[in-house]
């Protein structure tokens, strides 16, 4: 079937098919060659969703399509990646506009023992070999901008650690995006051993403070039996950007996950979880916290597969919205037939500071099984009266009042990260956004 | 005199609930407040606190000098006067140990004092939670959340103690409490009576007033005070219900 498009889609799509074209054309390896091919393919069938589709029904791609992002461009010098560095040790890894730089990043070679990193232009280099690195083309190629990610991804990350192994520093993955009108088609692939143990953090952010970028992420994370993987990702790109970032997390028996998801900047964000729990006794937590002022359209979706017994999973979602901002939350939990003694729970909450904001919120429950532990709630409303009068009456100033519960009410799904400092930084890059708001 | 009602009238959307208002409160004096439900009593309270949802029409009060309804809600309380909800609210996240602190330290600076640092708060709040045989662990929790109901009346009588105000206005505190925990909260109220320290006790019940002797004991109904008495009204109230005296005010 063809699908009928907007002269403004047709544009866009006759736009990104040629930059493929134009990398397919540098790329010597076959099975490279074929996995492009398949991903354009079915880019064409999906491009671009529209209103009518019910998962794009409330991030209206307009902004994105009136605009053409491409991969080339010269990158501008980045003076001052210091003031995104947190102030607690990391491992510090840094791409600019969707590349690599190993002169900003730690030394690869001298990485801890049991971790191997490179970047994702060079795993396609050394290796003939590539199924590895897309092993699951078939689920990621379901999602439009996944496909569109395989059809232009150049580069990325590899990261993998060996079984048994505990990284005591976190990972810190910057990056950042020097010019406008760029696109950073990123790739990354993460595999944790069994009973290894990481800490991951990825940070987004726009060098300029105006002016449209465009990221596009696929991520995928494999977790080994036993392992423990804790992932930080904060989107804070300039307010006339966008971001599409799918991640594709598939767990092993007994491991854990933990994701927060913080996002501040953007025109348009839109974040995925697809989570695929393969293993009994399984874990996961997916949190995210989201402020969307202005005209921003800030949307935080997770889909959850339970697929085998005693899988435990949490999520707690929370949005503040201000001026015309639109929110949307789309969560599914899905528990399949054999997923018995599954212990599934999820909440969105979501606090509208201006009679226009809206917050779109969609949470579903599938399920096969019969003995399993299973809700959903979802609440939007405005700050209580009788909450900043209980504060006042004990001589906190209104705004102080306002500010201290929006704040509190922002930062709770911050709570999961597990490390004190990390915990502290991410609720204060969370506080200091909020500062953009109109609060008194 | 630190507080003088005179004449009070207030109403919520058109509803008019305070008809006229009068009451004198001395320093250090302990009056209670009686009256069938739905009389007045909390929108007194609620008033008296500065809830926006009331619209004050007529009359006038007096603090310690100042035109009270002339100020907003935050240097009511910084002036020290305070009011224990028959409903503590809860504030989901925001700790009830950074609320405490902020809201000591907001009524130290109008009293010109320096501001507690998180030891020597910790220091001073530990004192008052033992006054109240509250359980410490209350205090790192989010503000009422997840509190029993007679833990959240506890816990407001705790912010009492720490606020240490001129006029404590306890709205309901007794109800919901049981039997120890009634003799705990009397105890915190007595442990603060001072000479300089005024109390408005609002209740349906003796029990808690055999604790704590008041001066004065007032019946509300219908938006006005109709019959004020020493200690013995409480009794008499407790014997007999309202509607003899709510009988002899509609016949006079
Ligand atoms: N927000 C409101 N909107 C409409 N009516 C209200 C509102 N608040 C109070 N009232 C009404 O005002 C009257 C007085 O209420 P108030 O809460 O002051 O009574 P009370 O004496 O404290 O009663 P109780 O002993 O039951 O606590 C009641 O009839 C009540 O329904
Ligand atoms: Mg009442």
């Amino acid at each position: 079937m063809v699908k009928k498009r907007s002269p403004i889609a047709q544009q866009a799509l006759d736009f990104y098919l040629q930059q493929a074209q134009q990398i397919a054309q540098t790329s010597q390896n076959p099975f490279l060659s074929k996995v492009r091919q398949q991903a354009q393919e079915r880019f064409v069938e999906q491009a671009f969703p529209t209103a009518k589709d019910e998962d794009w029904k409330y991030s209206k791609l307009s902004g994105f399509l009136a605009q053409h992002f491409s991969q080339q461009g010269i990158s501008q010098p980045v003076a001052n990646w210091q003031a995104w560095m947190p102030s607690f040790p990391v491992i510090k890894l840094v791409w600019v506009d969707g590349h690599f730089c190993e002169t900003l990043s730690d030394e690869l070679s001298q990485l801890p023992a049991g971790v191997l990193l490179e970047s994702f232009a060079d795993a396609l280099q050394a290796n003939t070999e590539l199924g590895g690195l897309f092993a699951n083309q078939d689920t990621v190629l379901a999602e439009p901008f996944a496909s569109l990610n395989s059809m232009l991804f150049q580069d990325g990350m590899v990261l993998e650690v060996a079984a048994n192994v505990t990284l005591s520093l976190p990972i810190f993955v910057l990056h950042l995006q020097t010019q406008p009108l760029h696109h950073s088609v990123l790739r990354q692939r993460v595999s944790v051993g069994e009973n290894a143990e990481v800490t991951l953090i990825e940070r987004y952010v726009s060098l300029q403070s105006q002016g449209a970028g465009c990221v596009n992420v696929v991520t995928e994370i494999e977790l080994g039996k036993h392992a423990r993987v804790q992932q930080i990702l904060l989107q804070e790109q300039n307010r006339d950007s966008f971001y599409f970032n799918n991640q594709f997390i598939y767990q092993a028996e007994a491991s854990q996950f933990t994701t927060f998801y913080g996002a501040i900047g953007s025109q348009l964000s839109r974040h995925q979880n697809h989570l695929f729990m393969d293993g009994e006794q399984i874990e996961n937590q997916q949190n995210s916290a989201c402020i969307g002022l202005g005209a921003q359209t800030v949307d935080s979706r997770t889909c959850t597969h339970h697929n085998q017994a005693k899988g435990f999973s949490r999520q707690l979602h929370k949005f503040v919205l201000e001026d015309q901002a639109i929110g949307v939350f789309d969560g599914m939990i899905r528990v399949d037939q054999q997923a018995q003694k599954t212990d599934g729970q999820m909440d969105n909450k979501n606090l509208l500071l201006s009679d226009f904001a809206k917050m779109n919120t969609k949470p579903k429950l599938e399920i096969y099984a019969d003995d399993v532990k299973c809700s959903h709630g979802s609440a939007s409303g405005q700050i209580d009266k009788n909450q900043i009068f209980y504060l006042q009456a004990r001589g906190i100033h209104k705004a102080d009042a306002l500010r201290m519960i929006t704040q509190a009410f922002l930062l709770e799904p911050a709570e999961v990260v597990r490390q004190e400092p990390i915990r502290r930084w991410v609720m204060e890059r969370l506080a200091l956004a909020l500062q953009q708001t109109h609060l008194p | 005199m630190l507080l003088n009602i005179e004449n009070l009238q207030a109403q919520i959307d058109e509803k008019v609930i305070l008809k006229g208002l009068n009451l004198q409160v001395n320093a250090g004096e302990v009056h209670a407040i009686m009256g069938p439900n739905g009389a007045g009593k909390s929108t007194l309270a609620s008033v008296l606190a500065g809830r926006e949802d009331y619209e004050v029409s007529a009359g006038a009060v007096d603090f310690d000098g100042e035109d009270l309804l002339a100020l907003d809600p935050e240097e009511r309380a910084r002036k020290g006067l305070f009011l224990a909800f028959q409903y503590p609210v809860e504030i989901p996240g925001v700790s009830n140990k950074l609320f405490m602190q902020t809201a000591v330290n907001a009524v130290r600076q109008e009293r010109g004092l320096p501001a507690l640092d998180m030891f020597d708060f910790d220091e001073f709040a530990k004192e008052r939670i033992a006054l109240l045989e509250m359980r410490a662990d209350l205090l790192e929790r989010s503000v009422n959340v997840g509190f029993s109901g007679g833990e959240k009346k506890r816990n407001d009588i705790f912010q009492m103690a720490l606020l240490e105000p001129k006029l404590c206005i306890m709205d309901e505190t007794d109800s919901g409490l049981d039997i120890d925990a009634l003799r705990l909260v009397a105890n915190g109220v007595n442990a603060l009576r001072s000479p300089q320290r005024s109390f408005i006790v609002v209740t349906h019940y003796q029990r808690l007033l055999d604790y704590i002797k008041p001066d004065h004991v007032h019946v509300l109904y219908d938006g006005r005070i109709i019959k004020s008495g020493g200690f013995e009204l409480a009794l008499e109230l407790e014997k007999n219900g309202y509607d003899e005296i709510i009988q002899q005010y509609q016949n006079a």
